[in-house]
């Protein structure tokens, strides 16, 4: 299947850290992290709490800035850009707590989640009617497609608020999906969810997956994350402590005593 | 007082018509407060400096830094010209007083709105000096006979002007991604910011939006008053009870508000005192604030503090 133009691409990474530091005050949070995330794969970061997973995500969506380190997606560095020009390059997120935009519909929530991939501008929304009309129906479109895709679509005229929470979070993942993110960061997306909710999760990130999309999650539950992952990044104390497969993850004794303290089939 | 049908319909024309006036203004308060969380003190002088300017090309003569200009520009190119100044104004008050303290919280902010209305009251007062200026009207000021009511034509183009930028503001909103963007924005920053919103620019159309919103006004409402560079402060503290009366934070409340308190104190300025006009609206916003704290549409309220 793989071509071997997607074969050296997978190769090199979609995403490149390379001695990634962040501090906040005098705590390392992130320390001389090194990471790759290959094209195509769902990639898992995982870790005790406090190990800087959440960090690393956003300092990659541009939130924190980096201390040292860089930070490169499909060759592009991202040190120093804004969130919205990394956002337009193509990586959205979900977020630990989920921040949706509660007083908008769960459509409009999703239609501004593809402005960055929209055109008009200032002048023309101040003059509506032609392409800006045009424009405005595609998204429409678009959005309903992605939430049909995530299995939401009759919730589409309801505030965001009013969703149950397993729900809301399909919505913040339709929303990131609209903006056709190459890569996509998703911070504990099972957080909270019941097991049903988390089965309906894992189905919808193989989809996800099967769109192309590369995904780089952030998860405690273990199930999911053996479950769905193609390769695991093991962080304690702000450093890169494993990597590999879930199978060899899951076997390395550094990993298991410093995160799992037993073995991954009791967790 | 016996009960007059023809003179109440006529009150409640021209309470609409300031109400309108207020609602407008409210509106530039309420919209910079969703944008960047702060009450902008020179919201007065955004309906004031425009109408001098207005004035200036507009007028015969007017007197100028000591000297005299005579433009006497046709309105309609006034209007145009101003709108554009304007738009730089937006620009340039969001750049100057708003963007280098963006990062510093809420208080450095409202400093600065205060300094610009200080510095805009100032400049007027050095460059035109303290002689009232009058703009003409679009439309007579004087009334008309419409059966057996008594109208003034400008009071109608105030309400009919404010229905139509209420009209397109709520397209705008509810339409365009624009003002998605907008609302998105208004409710949480970070997010927009991180999933691709350019919140800067969002940020600065607020700025320059809600300087039109006080341009507009101060175009209407100038025939009806005179050009002074007082004529902001009353009419902004109106508009802010009125955002207030509606709850702080609603763009229907500052509506309501806006127009509750322009035909209140319409209906008091004739039934009880006229002496007693600038006095109701902030009776009306202690009645709101004690019966109901939050405003008549304020649910934010309680949430954003």
């Amino acid at each position: 299947m793989t071509t071997p133009d997607a074969a050296a691409a997978a190769e090199r990474g979609l995403l490149e850290i390379r001695g990634l530091v962040k501090r906040f005050g005098g705590v390392t949070a992130v320390n001389a992290l090194d990471m790759t995330v290959r094209a195509g794969d769902v990639h898992a970061l995982i870790g005790p709490n406090g190990s800087g997973k959440t960090t690393t995500l956003n300092v990659i969506s541009g939130l924190y800035r980096a201390d040292g380190g860089s930070v490169a997606f499909d060759g592009h560095e991202l040190a120093g850009r804004p969130a919205h020009a990394i956002a337009a390059l193509g990586i959205g997120r979900t977020f630990q707590n989920i921040r949706l935009f509660g007083e908008l519909s769960v459509l409009e929530n999703v239609m501004i989640g593809r402005h960055v991939r929209t055109k008009t501008g200032f002048l023309g929304a101040l003059f509506p009617g032609g392409a800006t009309a045009r424009e405005e129906r595609a998204t429409r479109d678009r959005a309903r497609e992605l939430l049909a895709f995530v299995r939401l679509d009759a919730a589409r005229s309801q505030t965001a608020r009013s969703l149950p929470y397993g729900d809301q979070r399909r919505v913040e993942i339709a929303r990131a999906l609209a903006a056709e993110p190459r890569l996509l960061l998703l911070d504990e997306p099972a957080a909270g969810m019941n097991p049903a909710e988390t089965d309906a999760l894992v189905v919808l990130l193989r989809r996800i997956r099967e769109l192309g999309t590369t995904l780089l999650l952030i998860e405690h539950d273990m199930n999911l994350v053996m479950t769905v992952s193609d390769r695991i990044t093991v962080l304690n104390f702000g450093q890169h402590i494993a990597e590999g497969g879930p199978a060899e993850v899951a076997r390395n004794p550094d990993v298991i005593t410093a995160y799992l303290g037993g073995t991954l089939d009791a967790a | 007082m016996h009960f007059d049908p023809v003179a109440n319909l006529q009150l409640l024309v021209s309470g609409l018509a300031i109400g309108s006036i207020y609602a407008l203004v409210a509106l530039g308060f309420v919209l910079i407060y969703n944008a960047v969380g702060v009450v902008n003190f020179a919201q007065g002088e955004f309906v004031m400096f425009p109408a001098y300017i207005a004035a200036t090309f507009a007028l015969p003569a007017v007197a100028v830094f000591g000297g005299v200009v005579h433009w006497q520009l046709p309105l309609i190119a006034v209007y145009l010209l101003v709108i554009v100044l304007m738009v730089g104004f937006g620009l340039l008050f969001n750049r100057i007083a708003y963007y280098p303290l963006r990062d510093r919280g809420w208080l450095p902010v409202v400093i600065s709105t205060i300094g610009v209305s200080i510095f805009l009251r100032n400049l007027v007062q050095l460059t035109w000096g303290s002689q009232p200026l009058v703009l003409p009207p679009l439309f007579p000021v004087d009334t008309i006979a419409v059966g057996a009511l008594h109208i003034r034509p400008q009071d109608l183009a105030i309400i009919g002007v404010t229905a139509l930028l209420i009209a397109f503001q709520y397209v705008l909103f509810e339409r365009t991604t624009l003002g998605k963007q907008m609302r998105a924005t208004a409710q949480d920053r970070t997010t927009a910011r991180l999933i691709g919103i350019r919140v800067g620019r969002i940020v600065a159309i607020t700025f320059v939006y809600s300087a039109l919103l006080g341009t507009v006004s101060g175009l209407l409402v100038a025939p009806l008053f005179t050009v002074t560079k007082e004529m902001g402060a009353l009419i902004a503290l109106k508009a802010f009870a009125a955002s207030i009366v509606g709850g702080f934070g609603s763009i229907p409340g500052a509506i309501i508000g806006g127009l509750t308190i322009g035909v209140i104190e319409t209906f008091g300025g004739f039934y009880v005192s006229s002496a007693y006009v600038d006095a109701i609206a902030f009776v009306i916003l202690i009645g709101v604030l004690l019966v109901r704290p939050s405003g008549l549409f304020g649910e934010r309220v309680a949430e954003k503090a």
